[in-house]
């Protein structure tokens, strides 16, 4: 089990377009990914599209990615990479 | 073939062709979803999913379409539609609850749709507030394949029609069959909306701002719609639409643009070289403008990088990125940039900037951009670091005064000396031009032609401005005349100017994609033209086959006509002389252009 903190930094925040690629990368692996809002409680699959988008997360916001399973390692990582590299919106 | 007296609605043309086809009405607004006891819930529940899978076939089918057409910054929506199809909440939860409930589907649906966009509608970012429509256009998918009358089943539906709304969000375009729909005409938006952009981008004919349009006609009513004059026509004669053919079977012709060799020079009968352009708005239309033989874009308007933002303004980056692209792309032929030409309407959340009631005379082009300076400083920095990757140049709209040029032209060296400064970056010189679209610039080209490195000719405005007549407005649009002699008077003397200063003058308006217009600019000494890229190959072509030395004489002669049928009716025959290729559709647009077709 992983558990980090994150940050969004794209400017648009986690619109459609950029939730879109979330859920797509997350179901590339089969550990169980959540996500919150460090700021409440709800917790959310982030293979959920429409989940991502009731976080409201927008820019600044800081979400707790939690990961559970075979491959989480590699799936944590891959998702800060997302993350860091704003979605690739402000290449 | 016309059911029916013919009925002329007026609105605003923004999006240019003239098309005929059968009216689809899209509306919703008024739907009302009952509860339904249902008894067989599992029948319910696999008319639910046979709704859902109909709906993902049709969005995959789209999203194909739609990255050929626009490319797929615009396509990368559908993506996030068709996960919301497959997401837990819109499958396995709304079944479970059609079980539960016995309600039917529809109910369901909208209950679950209540609840996800009541609580988007609490959030308080603006942004994220207002994407709830991509919720509300996949729930409308569903229960518009729920409902059986396939209104979206595109496959059941005629070719050639003709949309009517309301309204009609950018986001709705990924919902049309680009195949079958011809035309837009919608009650709500204007030529600035971000709708219109897409329209010309995809070359849609387009119409809006029609008052009452949508309660007064029915789906499957015949009109023809004309993107140039903003009117729809319910049940248009027969000889109308003849007069209109040439104009209609353009748009199709449009929609499949021929390749067109370029790398080699446009030379007239007798020699002398002309260069083409490309007058764009979306940085996909760079691969369109390429196809048909560009020698640059004479003119990119950078209005849609700005109406992407319903709030703020976009960044350095976001604007690097898009100028950048387009830099290289088009090399090694240049990109001319104008900077933001919108009036103050795209800024309207600006508290300081109140609505204005002729928005036209008011706070736009230019003196919008020195009004808010942080906005132009962007640009302007996107502008200068993007042209590391190419030729780029710099054109400033609605100049009036040379203050303005020497306001900007200081932005523009603060912006290079800081970039030089915190970054290092040296860069190389950016020419600037400047728009000439305002009588008071031509009157004073001389002191502002000093001050520029080139001149680029706004045709559409400047015979708005210099007849004073605003073309969307039905009681006078018969006095737009690009003929009229006053506009000559100016093109000439604009082109005078532009030789005796050396420095280049690019006609950059609609009417240099007509044949007679652009013989009779080649024969006043312009040598640039940029116009819309499908009218390059025919422009092309006309001009090599006219000697430049005889469309000079043309040119003299029709600046010796008092009134604009005159001069229509000599520039007509007297080019038809000279070219092979058959003109008559051309010689009846350029009357209908001056409003001279009764004539």
């Amino acid at each position: 089990m992983i558990r980090q903190s994150i940050m969004v930094t794209n400017r648009l925040g986690l619109h459609a377009r950029a939730a879109a690629k979330l859920v797509q990368l997350a179901s590339r692996f089969s550990s169980e990914i959540h996500l919150s809002r460090e700021d409440a409680n709800q917790r959310i699959d982030s293979k959920s599209i429409l989940g991502i988008l009731m976080l409201a997360a927008s820019q600044g916001t800081r979400l707790v990615v939690s990961i559970e399973g075979s491959d989480e390692a590699e799936a944590g990582e891959a998702i800060r990479q997302l993350f860091d590299g704003k979605f690739g919106e402000e290449n | 073939m016309a059911s029916g007296p013919e009925r002329i609605f007026q609105g605003n043309g923004v999006s240019s062709g003239v098309t005929v086809g059968r009216a689809l009405k899209l509306d919703s607004r008024n739907r009302v979803i009952l509860k339904i006891h249902i008894d067989d819930v599992e029948e319910e529940a696999r008319r639910y999913q046979r709704a859902l899978a109909t709906s993902k076939e049709q969005l995959t089918a789209l999203k194909s379409q739609l990255e050929e057409k626009l490319g797929s910054e615009h396509s990368v929506i559908l993506d996030a539609h068709l996960l919301m199809l497959d997401d837990r909440a819109l499958s396995d939860d709304i079944v479970a609850s059609i079980r539960s409930s016995c309600a039917n589907a529809e109910w369901v649906l909208e209950q679950a749709r209540n609840r996800m966009v009541s609580a988007y509608e609490s959030l308080q970012d603006e942004y994220l507030r207002e994407r709830h429509r991509d919720i509300e256009d996949v729930v409308e998918r569903i229960l518009l394949n729920l409902s059986g009358s396939q209104p979206f089943s595109w496959e059941s539906l005629p070719e050639d029609l003709i949309l009517v709304s309301h309204d009609f969000s950018p986001s709705n375009f990924v919902t049309l069959d680009l195949k079958k729909v011809r035309g837009l005409a919608l009650e709500s938006g204007g030529r600035n909306s971000h709708t219109a952009i897409i329209s010309r981008g995809l070359r849609l004919p387009a119409v809006m701002g029609i008052r009452d349009i949508a309660g007064s006609i029915v789906t499957g009513d015949l009109l023809l719609l004309n993107g140039d004059d903003g009117q729809v026509i319910v049940n248009p004669s027969q000889e109308r639409i003849e007069s209109h053919r040439h104009r209609i079977e353009a748009v199709g012709v449009a929609a499949e643009a021929a390749p067109c060799p370029s790398g080699r020079r446009i030379l007239t009968a007798d020699g002398m070289p002309v260069s083409l352009r490309a007058n764009t708005e979306l940085p996909h239309e760079l691969r369109v403008a390429k196809r048909c033989g560009a020698e640059g874009i004479g003119m990119f308007r950078s209005e849609f990088l700005y109406f992407r933002h319903r709030h703020g303004f976009p960044d350095v980056e976001e604007q690097l990125s898009v100028y950048r692209t387009m830099a290289k792309e088009m090399s090694p032929y240049a990109v001319a940039i104008r900077t933001l030409d919108a009036g103050s309407e795209s800024v309207a959340d600006k508290p300081d900037l109140a609505s204005q009631i002729n928005p036209s005379m008011g706070l736009r082009g230019i003196r919008l951009s020195l009004h808010i300076k942080e906005a132009f400083h962007a640009q302007i920095e996107a502008i200068l670091r993007a042209s590391c990757e190419g030729r780029i140049e710099i054109v400033l709209p609605m100049v009036s005064t040379v203050e303005e040029i020497w306001q900007a032209k200081a932005v523009i060296d603060k912006v290079r000396a800081h970039l030089a400064d915190t970054a290092g970056i040296s860069l190389n010189l950016v020419p600037v031009g400047v728009m000439i679209e305002v009588p008071a610039a031509v009157l004073a080209l001389e002191v502002l032609a000093k001050e520029v490195d080139f001149l680029c000719v706004g045709t559409n405005d400047l015979i708005q401005y210099t007849l004073a007549v605003d073309r969307g407005n039905p009681y006078v649009a018969y006095l737009y005349q690009p003929l009229h002699p006053s506009v000559l008077y100016c093109l000439h003397r604009i082109s005078e100017v532009s030789r005796k200063f050396n420095k280049p003058a690019r006609i950059c308006g609609e009417i240099s994609s007509n044949p007679f217009f652009a013989v009779l600019l080649l024969g006043m000494g312009f040598s640039q033209l940029s116009m819309n890229p499908l009218s390059i190959p025919t422009i092309r072509r006309v001009l090599s086959e006219v000697p430049a030395g005889a469309s000079r004489r043309i040119a003299k002669r029709a600046l010796q006509f008092a009134t604009a049928q005159e001069i229509c009716e000599y520039l007509t025959n007297a080019v038809s002389k000279l070219v092979k290729m058959d003109l008559t559709s051309y010689a009846k647009e350029i009357a209908v252009l001056n409003d001279l077709s009764e004539g």
